[in-house]
């Protein structure tokens, strides 16, 4: 197992620091700067270029990017050029708000998924597959943005018994803050639960055909214990890596889904940052979601390699 | 022909016309069983029903500004009018009727699915193949592969947007990039699964040279997976767009596309729920007629 997880550092790393690269390049790639949005329209060019040396804008990018990144390293993730403010608190303040969205969205997503995938592996009678195969198309073709607006018309002004907008932490206030996180992360994860349930329903469908179901069955299991402890659980494999690879992106939709239900994270903050052009708030934001994404894509290829020892000896 | 081989003593091997009468044979029925495979696709129930989504949604598209003349930017007296006879999807904030400004928005969708897939998918799948010719290439496209991978979709599309600024452009670069590595390591799983098949050994043996085994050979017998993967990823492209645009990173109201009529409708949403109706069930369908087709491929591929 070792061997296995060191056998993919390099490729990790390389990852991580292209990103970093990437992550540091690409704000300073765009037009505008930011120095002449901080001194204002009225500046002079002297005043501008006071502004640039303040902010070390001045220095060769080469320098720029080794001072970032070791005051990365450092726990010093630099000063907002707009609001101000040190990185880490403006992400620090907003930092909960999403990661209470994506948790709870990957909880739905997984119990979603994981319920929709059983069911379509399992139902025998024509007219159930026919259902489970509906509801999944339907909802393969609707993205978390539209769920979300599709469930505020729904609960929120035809038969309003939910908050649509804004927010409230879960440790100030556990009753209210669910009710304003349950439809952000019904949306994500709903929208995001078709393609674990698909996956997870063709390998049932595929196990079941296999000689060791048909012995569970001949030696008389009930057909819920064939279901559950032969056929659904050396099918979860697949549908493993389906969920992490589902987690990165839930990250990505929650920055549209906090949009529309007014939630005040990381998502709204990216995109002030986009529209001010905040390089150093960007490239930490930008950095971020990838390593969220390269790590639960690592930590999915353990699971799976933890699952089925052929992946580990493949690598 | 098998008498004719069998006369006893002695052997008669086809001359090279008959060589070459069956090999154009084969390649008509293979030709044939090709578009059998896709043709059987499409009679499902699955394949059917998405078809006739799409085939009406290009043609409401297509037919929109001889249906609708004076344009997307017409205003009439009533503004935020609910669904009615004279307006289908109502009216927005200008009294312009939302109907004909989805349909609009639905040309430019499809202005940007039609260029940005076939990029991606063309370019993705040339990544993925160049792996056959050099392992240090493909080495390192794997690893380019592997970061854009990292990125998710939107986040990848507010990058491009920050260079070069909203608008059509940026969606198309977003999602042309986006795709590569769909596209990319899609088509060297079908050349890693394709290299070990006698075909490509009798082939190599014969003294056919890498490129063209890879063209002639592999590539044809690796498009099914490309293309259900193709039509797969049309869905997502539509859903970067409405999700760009719903952001306000994408297509800037007031032009029309299905996610700025989104963005627009998001802010009336409490007062005016119904703005919201017809972009929403236009992008339902569009993806849903994709992602049927994709399932309809898939399976009759599976199937052969």
């Amino acid at each position: 197992m070792l061997r296995y997880l060191l056998s993919k550092l390099p490729s990790v790393l390389l990852v991580l620091v292209a990103t970093s690269i990437i992550a540091f390049v690409l704000p300073r790639l765009a037009p505008g700067d930011p120095a002449s949005t901080i001194a204002g329209p009225d500046a002079t060019p002297e005043q501008i270029g006071e502004v640039r040396a303040r902010l070390g804008l001045d220095q060769p990018a080469l320098a720029q990017y080794f001072t970032w990144l070791f005051g990365v390293f450092r726990g010093d993730l630099g000063m907002s050029y707009i609001f101000n403010r040190p990185v880490t608190e403006l992400i620090g303040a907003r930092i909960g708000s999403t990661v209470e969205l994506a948790l709870l969205a990957a909880i739905l997503l997984i119990i979603i998924g994981l319920g929709l995938g059983i069911l379509g592996g399992s139902v025998r009678s024509r007219g159930g597959r026919v259902a489970v195969d509906s509801v999944n198309t339907l909802l393969i073709a609707i993205p978390a943005f539209l769920v979300g607006l599709l469930l505020i018309v729904l609960l929120g002004v035809v038969w309003p018994v939910l908050p649509v907008s804004g927010e409230l932490s879960l440790f100030e206030n556990p009753s209210l803050g669910i009710q304003y996180l349950i439809l952000p992360a019904l949306a994500l994860g709903l929208s995001q639960a078709p393609s674990v349930a698909r996956l997870l329903q063709t390998t049932m469908l595929t196990t079941r055909g296999e000689d060791f179901v048909d012995l569970a069955v001949a030696k008389g299991a009930s057909p819920t214990r064939v279901t559950f402890r032969h056929v659904f659980r050396t099918s979860l494999g697949a549908s493993v890596v389906a969920i992490g690879l589902r987690i990165g992106d839930l990250f990505g939709g929650a920055v549209i889904v906090e949009a529309i239900f007014a939630r005040n994270g990381l998502g709204q903050l990216a995109v002030q940052a986009v529209n001010m052009r905040d390089y150093q708030l960007l490239q930490v934001l930008i950095m971020g979601v990838v390593l969220i994404a390269v790590i639960s894509q690592l930590l999915t290829e353990i699971a799976l390699s933890a699952l089925d020892p052929r992946v580990r000896l493949d690598a | 022909m098998s008498d004719q081989r069998h006369q006893t003593g002695n052997v008669t091997v086809p001359s090279t016309n008959t060589l070459r009468t069956i090999e154009r044979r084969e390649r008509g029925l293979a030709l044939n069983a090709t578009a059998k495979r896709y043709l059987g696709a499409l009679r499902t129930g699955r394949g059917l029903t998405g078809l006739i989504f799409l085939l009406a949604l290009v043609a409401l598209a297509l037919l929109a500004p001889v249906l609708f003349p004076g344009g997307y930017d017409q205003q009439s007296a009533q503004s935020f009018a609910a669904p009615s006879a004279a307006h289908l999807f109502g009216t927005d904030e200008l009294g312009r009727d939302l109907l004909v400004r989805t349909l609009y928005g639905l040309r430019t969708d499809f202005s940007i699915i039609v260029v940005a897939v076939p990029i991606s998918m063309i370019l993705g799948t040339a990544l993925g193949l160049v792996g056959a010719l050099s392992r240090t290439a493909s080495a390192v496209i794997q690893r380019l592969l592997d970061i854009i991978l990292g990125f998710p979709g939107v986040i990848l599309g507010i990058c491009i947007v920050m260079i070069i600024g909203p608008g059509w452009l940026a969606l198309v670069t977003a999602i042309a990039i986006g795709g590569l590595p769909v596209f990319g390591r899609q088509a060297r799983a079908a050349l890693l699964e394709q290299n070990t098949r006698e075909y490509v050994t009798a082939a190599r043996t014969l003294g056919v040279d890498k490129k063209t085994v890879l063209v002639r050979h592999i590539l044809p017998n690796a498009i099914d997976p490309i293309l259900v993967n193709g039509a797969l990823f049309v869905v997502a492209a539509i859903f970067i767009e409405a999700g760009l645009s719903i952001i306000g990173l994408g297509i800037q109201p007031p032009e029309p596309s299905l996610g700025s009529l989104l963005n627009v409708g998001m802010r009336f949403i409490e007062s005016a729920p119904m703005y919201i109706l017809g972009p929403t069930l236009v992008l339902i369908l569009l993806s849903m007629a994709f992602s049927l087709l994709s399932d309809a491929l898939n399976d009759s591929v599976n199937r052969k």
